[in-house]
C-alpha cells in the first residue's frame, strides 16, 4: 500500500521573489502540478476498469463474483455464492447489489483498506487468480459513494476472527482511505452461515439496457458452467436462478511461484537483491533463491561471465545499476527450463467436461423500455428459445406497470415465475473432447485449454472464452479465439466446406455469417491460464492474439477438429443419405406424369404402387448398406459356396469323401444332368408365376447352374454376375432372336460389387408379347434396343 | 413424314410405358430398361459389313438405385415429350427438346436440375432412339442443319422442291435435317465428291467443276451431321453413284473421312443407316503434301495429340492396308500435316483444275 500523499502545490518558495515582469511571465505560462489520489483517478477514469456508463451493474456484478470466488479457492473451500440484483428506486435509477460467499471473509482490521482503498490487494503476487490488480470492488464502494447516500454495507466473518462483524463504509474518494461509519460485532442477527464469509451490499446509481442485463445473465451463467463445483444463486426481478454443484472435484489451486530468470529485468532483479538487504550473501546465492530453474551453478557462470566479483557478500551496496543490467543481460541469452506450471490453476478435463454439459436458459419476461438492441422484446440467455416469449412483448418493464398490467399471462408467470423463466438443461452432446497446450506467452508460462461438445441436444454453435476462469463476453469480434475458429479449416474435420453448408445448415437462406462452422451444432470453449494475459483492454473482455498464443490455440483447436471428424462424417453420411433418399423421391412425379401422359390414362394405383415399391426396395437396400459394405460383401460368396457344396455332396450322396476341388470335374457332369432336368422344370415355373417369391431358393439354383456350367467352383462375386448374364441368355435362348452369346464371354463383363438385395430386386422384365411387337421393328434399321 | 410412321412410334412409346406400367401395379417389381451399351468401348468392327458396328455390351437403367433413378425419370419425361411432339405434328431440334424438358427436381434444401446441360437430353433422345429402334427423324426431332450440296439433284422435301443445280455457280443448298421428309427426286450427276469443309466446296464449285466433270459436290462442314451422311449412303446404294472423299491431310480430317465410309463410335448402333462403306478416300493423302511440292511454309507441324491419335489409328483393322499403313507411317515419320486449302498457294484454281482431276483420273472416276 502507498503512502497517501495530498495534493501539493510544487511551485518552488523562492518564485515568489521574482520580479514582476518575470512573474507575469510565470503567470501566463504557469503550469500547476497536481498528484491525485488512486480513488479520484480511478474514478475519473473508470473505463480503465472497464466501468462505462451502461456497463456500470454488469461489471459490478462481475468484480463481486469473482472476489467471491478467488476468496474461496484459494484454501479450496467449495464456493457457494448468493447474489442479488434488484431494482431500490425505479425512478432515481438505483439498484441495490449484494453478494454473499462463504470464503476465508477479511481479517476486521484490514476490511475498510481492502474494500474502499484502491490498488490495495491481497493478490499481488505470481500465481493464477481472477482478481489483478486490486480495482474491482474498490470502484464497486467508490461508485456507491460518487452516486448515492447510501453506504456499503459489509458483513464480515474471517477464518482468523470467531465473530461475525458489522461495517457501513464509504470512500473518501479524495484520499483514497476508507470511512468506517459503523464497525460492530454482529452477534443477534447472523447474516453469514458458514464458519467464514463476506457479505456486501451496496446501492449503485445506473441504467440497466436490456443487452446489459442478458449479458450479465451470460455472466452468471457461465461462469457456472466454467466452475461447474460452484453453488450459485442470482437473485433478480425475474426470479430467483438457482446454479447447482455438479461436482465437488475443484481444480488444484494456483500456488505462488518465484519469477523466472527469463522475465528478469532491472527492476525485478533490484527488487529480489533488495529483500537481502543487510545481509551477507553472495549475488548468485539470491539469484538461485529468488528466481526459479536458476541452480546456483549457473548463477555463479552467469554472474562469473558477466565480470562480476563473485565473492562479493553486500551485493546491495557494491553493485551499481550498471552492473545489475549485465546480469539481465546474461539471462537473457542464456535458455533456462521452463518455467513450471504450479502458479496456474486450470481447470482439467474432468471439470470442463461437466461445465460444458449444462446449459442454461433465463428468460426474461419483462420488456425492457428504451434500449434499441435487437434483444428489446426479450432478453434471452440461449438464442433459439427467443420464440417462446413473443407473447409477453406488450409489458413494459418494473413492478410499478407489471401491476397495472395484469393480465392471463402476468399471471401465470407471478405464479411459476422462476420455473417459466428458467430452465437447466443436461446437455447430452454427442460426443466432448478436450485438449490443452502448455506454452510461454508474455514471458509467462501460459495453459490454453480447449473444449468441444457435439450434437446430440446441441442445436446451434456457441463459442465460449474463458481467461482465468472468467467469462469473457464483450468484443468477441476482435478477440483472439474469434480468430482461431475462423482461420482453423472446416476440412480438419474430415469434412468440406460445402458438405457442412448443404448438410448441416438449417435454414434455407444463405446464412449472414460467413463462418461455415457455425453452422454446426457444436459448443466450442477457449480458457486461458497466464498471471500475465494478454487482454486488449483494461475491461478484461477481449485477449489480443499475442506471441504463439493464436498458433497454440489453432493447434488445440486443430486437434478437437480431428477427434470430432469421425463422428461428423458419420453424421454427414447419414445426413447425405437421407437427401439423397428424400431426391430419389422428387424423381417419382417425373416417372409416373410421363408415362400417365403418354397413355392418356390416368392410374392413381401406380404413383402408390409404384412409391410402395421403392420404398420397400430402399429400406431393403439401406438394411444392407447400414451394415459395414465390404465384410458383408465378403461373406456373400462365401455362402454361396457353401451352398453349392451342400448340393454338391446331395447329388454325390458321399458327403466324406467328397474334397470338392479334385471331385469336382467327375462330379460335374451326373450333376449338370440332374440340374438341367430341375433346371427346366424350375424355368417353366419361373415363366408362369413371378419371380417375386422365393429368391432365395431361385438364388441358389442359379448359382448352382453356373457352377456347373463352368466348373468353376472358386466362389467370388463373379457367381452373382454370371448368374444374371445367365438369365439374360436363357432368355434369348427361349425367344430364338439372337445367338446365345457365349457365356465366358460374358463373365467378367461386369465386376462392379453389387449387394444381394440389388441383385434380388432386379426383376427382369420378361414378357414375349413386347418381344412379339418389337420383332415387327427389328426390320428397320436402327434396331438395336429393346426392352426385356 | 408419313403418318403411318408416326404412329408406329407413337405405339411403340406407348408399349413401353404401358409395360412399365404393368411391371410396377400388377407384377410389382422394378422394371427395367435394357438398352445396348455406346460408346468406344461398345463398338466393334464388322469385316463382313465393312463398318462400325455395336458390341453385345448393355446397359440396364432401372429406378433401383439413388444414383439411376434419374437417368430412369430422363429416358421416360424424353420419351413422353417426343410423344407430346409426334401427336402435336410438331418438329423440334435436340436443343428445342432440352427446353421443353426442362425442370428443377427436388425441394428448396435439395435442388437439381433435370438436365445438367444439352449433353444430357441428347442422351436421352439416343437413349428413346435404342429403346424403340426408331431414329430420330422419324420422331421430328432434327438437328441443326450444316451439311451442303450443289450439283445436278433434285430433292423434293415435303411438297416443295430443291433444285441443286441452278448453274450460277454462286451457291450451294443446305441439306434438311428432316430427312425423313426428304426425297430425292433427280441424280444427274456421274458421281459424288465429298469434301471436309465448305471453304472448299465454294472453291471448287465456283471453279465450274460441277457442270466440268458432270459431279455433285458435298460437305458436312467438319463433323458430318445424320442428314448429310444418309444422303451420302442414299446416293451410293440407292443411286449407285460412286463417292470419292477428300479431307485434309492430318488424322482429324481422316478421321472425318473415315466417318462416312466406316462409321463412328458414338452412332454405331445407326451404322446401318449412316456408313457408305464403299466410299472411297483419296486426299489428301500425307504423300500429296510431297507429291505436289505443298511448300514448307504451309505445311503445318503435327501436335502430340495428332502424333497419338495417328498411332491409335494404324492399330485400326480398317486402316490395314499397306497404302494407309505406308501413308501413316509417312506422317509419323515427317510430322508434317496440311491443309486442303494450301493447294491455294499454287494458284486458286490449282486444288479444283488441277489435284482433283488428277486424284479422280487416277481411280477411274473422270
Amino acid at each position: 500500500m502507498k503512502p497517501l500523499k495530498p495534493a501539493t502545490s510544487i511551485l518552488k518558495p523562492d518564485q515568489q521573489s521574482q520580479s514582476q515582469s518575470q512573474i507575469q511571465k510565470v503567470e501566463k505560462y504557469k503550469i500547476i502540478y497536481n498528484k491525485k489520489a488512486e480513488s479520484e483517478f480511478f474514478v475519473d477514469n473508470s473505463a480503465l476498469a472497464g466501468f462505462t456508463g451502461e456497463r456500470i451493474l454488469y461489471m459490478a456484478v462481475r468484480e463481486l463474483i469473482e472476489n467471491a470466488l478467488d476468496s474461496c479457492e484459494t484454501f479450496s473451500i467449495l464456493p457457494s455464492i448468493k447474489i442479488s440484483l434488484k431494482t431500490f428506486d425505479q425512478t432515481n435509477d438505483l439498484w441495490i447489489l449484494s453478494c454473499e460467499d462463504n470464503g476465508t471473509g477479511i481479517s476486521s482490521d484490514k476490511l475498510p483498506v481492502a474494500v474502499c482503498s484502491f490498488l490495495t490487494s491481497a493478490k499481488y503476487m505470481e500465481k493464477q487468480q481472477r482478481g489483478l490488480f486490486g480495482v474491482g470492488l474498490k470502484m464497486v464502494a467508490a461508485f456507491t459513494t460518487k452516486d448515492t447516500d447510501f453506504p456499503i454495507k459489509v458483513w464480515n466473518k474471517s477464518t482468523e476472527e470467531s465473530d461475525e462483524y458489522y461495517f457501513e463504509l464509504r470512500t473518501d474518494i479524495g484520499t483514497n482511505k476508507p470511512i468506517v461509519l459503523k464497525k460492530s460485532i454482529n452477534k443477534s442477527e447472523s447474516q453469514i452461515e458458514g464458519d467464514s464469509g463476506f457479505k456486501i451490499q451496496v446501492i449503485l446509481r445506473a441504467r440497466l439496457v436490456p443487452i446489459t442485463k442478458s449479458k450479465i445473465y451470460d455472466y452468471v451463467t457461465q461462469t457456472s458452467i466454467v466452475n461447474p463445483y460452484a453453488f450459485i444463486t442470482f437473485e433478480t426481478d425475474d426470479g430467483i436462478f438457482t446454479f447447482d454443484r455438479r461436482t465437488s472435484i475443484m481444480p488444484a489451486p494456483a500456488k505462488e511461484i518465484l519469477p523466472h530468470p527469463s522475465d528478469m529485468d532491472l527492476q525485478t532483479l533490484k527488487k529480489a537483491i533488495s529483500k537481502f538487504a543487510g545481509q551477507k550473501i553472495t549475488l548468485p546465492k539470491i539469484l538461485c533463491s529468488s528466481f526459479q530453474k536458476f541452480s546456483y551453478d549457473k548463477a555463479k557462470e552467469i554472474v562469473s561471465s558477466a565480470h562480476l566479483d563473485l565473492d562479493v557478500k553486500n551485493p546491495t551496496v557494491d553493485f551499481n545499476e550498471h552492473d545489475l543490467i549485465k546480469i539481465v543481460n546474461m539471462c537473457k541469452k542464456t535458455k533456462f527450463q521452463n518455467p513450471n506450471t504450479d502458479h496456474l490453476s486450470p481447470i482439467g478435463q474432468e471439470i470442463l467436461t461437466i461445465g460444458m454439459m449444462s446449459e442454461y436458459t433465463i428468460v426474461s419476461n419483462k420488456n425492457n423500455e428504451g434500449g434499441a438492441s435487437e434483444n428489446n422484446s426479450n432478453i434471452v440467455m440461449v438464442p433459439q428459445i427467443k420464440k417462446s416469449n413473443n407473447e409477453n412483448d406488450e409489458y413494459v418493464d418494473g413492478d410499478e406497470n407489471n401491476d397495472k398490467n395484469i393480465s392471463k399471462n402476468q399471471i401465470n408467470n407471478n405464479t411459476n415465475i422462476s420455473k417459466s423463466n428458467f430452465s437447466v438443461k443436461v446437455l447430452q452432446p454427442v460426443l466432448s473432447a478436450y485438449t490443452s497446450r502448455t506454452g510461454i506467452i508474455n514471458n509467462r508460462p501460459t495453459i490454453i485449454e480447449t473444449g468441444l461438445a457435439y450434437g446430440g441436444d446441441i442445436s446451434s454453435f456457441k463459442l465460449y472464452r474463458f481467461a482465468n476462469k472468467i467469462p469473457l463476453l464483450y468484443d468477441e469480434g476482435s478477440d483472439v479465439a474469434r480468430e482461431v475458429v475462423s482461420e482453423v479449416e472446416i476440412n480438419k474435420m474430415g469434412i468440406t466446406k460445402k458438405q457442412a453448408k448443404e448438410q448441416f445448415s438449417t435454414t434455407n437462406k444463405e446464412s449472414k455469417r460467413d463462418r461455415v462452422i457455425e453452422v454446426l451444432p457444436i459448443h466450442i470453449f477457449f480458457h486461458i491460464c497466464s498471471t500475465k494475459i494478454p487482454y486488449k483492454t483494461a475491461g478484461k473482455e477481449s485477449i489480443a492474439s499475442e506471441g504463439e498464443l493464436k498458433s497454440y490455440m489453432k493447434s488445440c483447436l486443430s486437434e478437437l477438429y480431428r477427434k470430432l471428424s469421425t463422428q461428423i462424417r458419420k453424421e454427414l453420411k447419414m445426413k447425405e443419405a437421407e437427401n439423397k433418399l428424400k431426391l430419389y423421391k422428387h424423381y417419382l412425379p417425373f416417372i409416373v406424369d410421363a408415362i400417365t401422359e403418354s397413355l392418356g390414362v390416368k392410374n392413381s394405383k401406380l404413383n402408390e404402387s409404384f412409391s410402395m415399391l421403392i420404398e420397400k426396395h430402399l429400406t431393403k437396400k439401406s438394411n444392407v448398406d447400414s451394415v459395414d459394405n465390404d465384410d458383408d460383401y465378403d461373406n456373400i460368396p462365401a455362402n454361396n459356396t457353401n451352398n453349392i457344396t451342400t448340393n454338391n455332396t446331395i447329388v454325390n450322396g458321399d458327403p466324406s469323401s467328397n474334397t470338392h476341388s479334385i471331385q469336382q470335374p467327375s462330379n460335374s457332369k451326373s450333376f449338370k444332368i440332374d440340374l438341367e432336368n430341375r433346371k427346366k422344370t424350375e424355368s417353366k415355373k419361373n415363366n408362369l408365376t413371378n419371380h417375386d417369391q422365393g429368391a432365395e431358393g431361385d438364388f441358389t439354383f442359379d448359382a448352382s447352374f453356373n457352377v456347373t456350367n463352368d466348373s468353376n467352383i472358386k466362389g467370388n462375386s463373379n457367381l452373382m454376375h454370371k448368374k444374371s448374364n445367365n438369365n439374360r441368355n436363357k432368355n434369348k435362348n427361349s425367344k430364338g432372336s439372337k445367338p446365345i452369346p457365349n457365356n465366358n464371354k460374358f463373365k467378367n463383363i461386369k465386376t462392379t460389387k453389387k449387394t444381394m438385395s440389388d441383385e434380388y430386386s432386379k426383376k427382369k422384365i420378361k414378357s414375349a408379347d413386347f418381344h412379339s411387337t418389337l420383332d415387327s421393328f427389328q426390320q428397320r434399321r436402327v434396331n438395336k434396343g429393346k426392352i426385356k | 413424314m408419313s403418318s403411318e410412321k408416326k404412329n408406329e412410334a407413337i405405339v411403340t412409346i406407348k408399349k413401353i410405358m404401358k409395360k412399365i406400367s404393368e411391371d410396377v401395379i400388377i407384377q410389382k417389381q422394378m422394371p427395367i430398361l435394357d438398352l445396348p451399351k455406346v460408346g468406344y468401348d461398345n463398338t466393334v468392327w464388322s469385316d463382313e459389313k465393312r463398318m462400325l458396328t455395336i458390341g453385345d455390351k448393355k446397359i440396364e437403367v432401372s429406378p433401383d438405385s439413388v444414383k439411376k433413378i434419374p437417368t430412369f425419370a430422363q429416358y421416360l419425361v424424353m420419351a413422353n415429350a417426343i410423344k407430346k411432339l409426334l401427336d402435336e405434328d410438331m418438329e423440334s431440334t435436340i436443343r428445342g427438346m432440352y427446353y421443353a424438358t426442362l425442370s428443377n427436381v427436388g425441394d428448396e434444401k435439395n435442388k437439381q436440375k433435370f438436365w445438367n446441360n444439352q449433353d444430357n437430353s441428347d442422351d436421352a433422345i439416343k437413349a428413346v432412339e435404342l429403346l424403340t429402334g426408331i431414329p430420330r427423324e422419324e420422331f421430328s426431332v432434327t438437328s441443326k442443319p450444316k451439311g451442303m450440296i450443289s450439283g445436278p439433284i433434285k430433292l423434293r422435301v415435303g411438297g416443295d422442291i430443291i433444285d441443286c443445280n441452278l448453274g450460277s455457280r454462286s451457291t450451294s443448298q443446305l441439306i434438311p435435317t428432316n430427312i425423313g421428309d426428304v426425297q430425292i427426286d433427280d441424280v444427274k450427276a456421274d458421281f459424288v465428291m465429298v469434301v471436309e469443309k465448305d471453304t472448299v466446296l465454294n472453291n471448287i464449285r465456283k471453279s465450274g467443276f460441277i457442270q466440268k466433270y458432270n459431279a455433285i459436290l458435298m460437305t458436312g462442314s467438319g463433323e458430318p451431321d445424320r442428314a448429310t451422311r444418309i444422303m451420302v449412303k442414299t446416293l451410293n446404294e440407292s443411286w449407285k453413284k460412286p463417292v470419292v472423299v477428300f479431307a485434309d491431310a492430318d488424322p482429324w480430317g481422316l478421321g472425318i473421312a473415315l466417318r462416312y465410309k466406316i462409321g463412328s463410335e458414338s452412332l454405331s448402333y445407326d451404322s446401318d443407316r449412316l456408313v457408305t462403306p464403299d466410299a472411297q478416300v483419296l486426299g489428301m493423302m500425307f504423300s500429296d503434301i510431297y507429291e505436289y511440292n505443298i511448300p514448307e511454309v504451309a505445311r503445318l507441324t503435327a501436335t502430340d495429340e495428332d502424333i497419338n491419335r495417328a498411332n491409335d489409328m494404324k492399330k485400326k483393322p480398317w486402316l490395314q492396308n499397306k497404302k494407309w499403313q505406308k501413308e501413316l507411317n509417312l506422317f509419323l515419320n515427317k510430322k508434317e500435316k496440311c491443309e486442303l486449302d494450301a493447294f491455294f498457294k499454287h494458284g486458286f484454281k490449282y486444288l479444283a483444275e488441277t489435284y482433283l482431276p488428277r486424284k479422280l483420273r487416277q481411280v477411274g472416276i473422270i
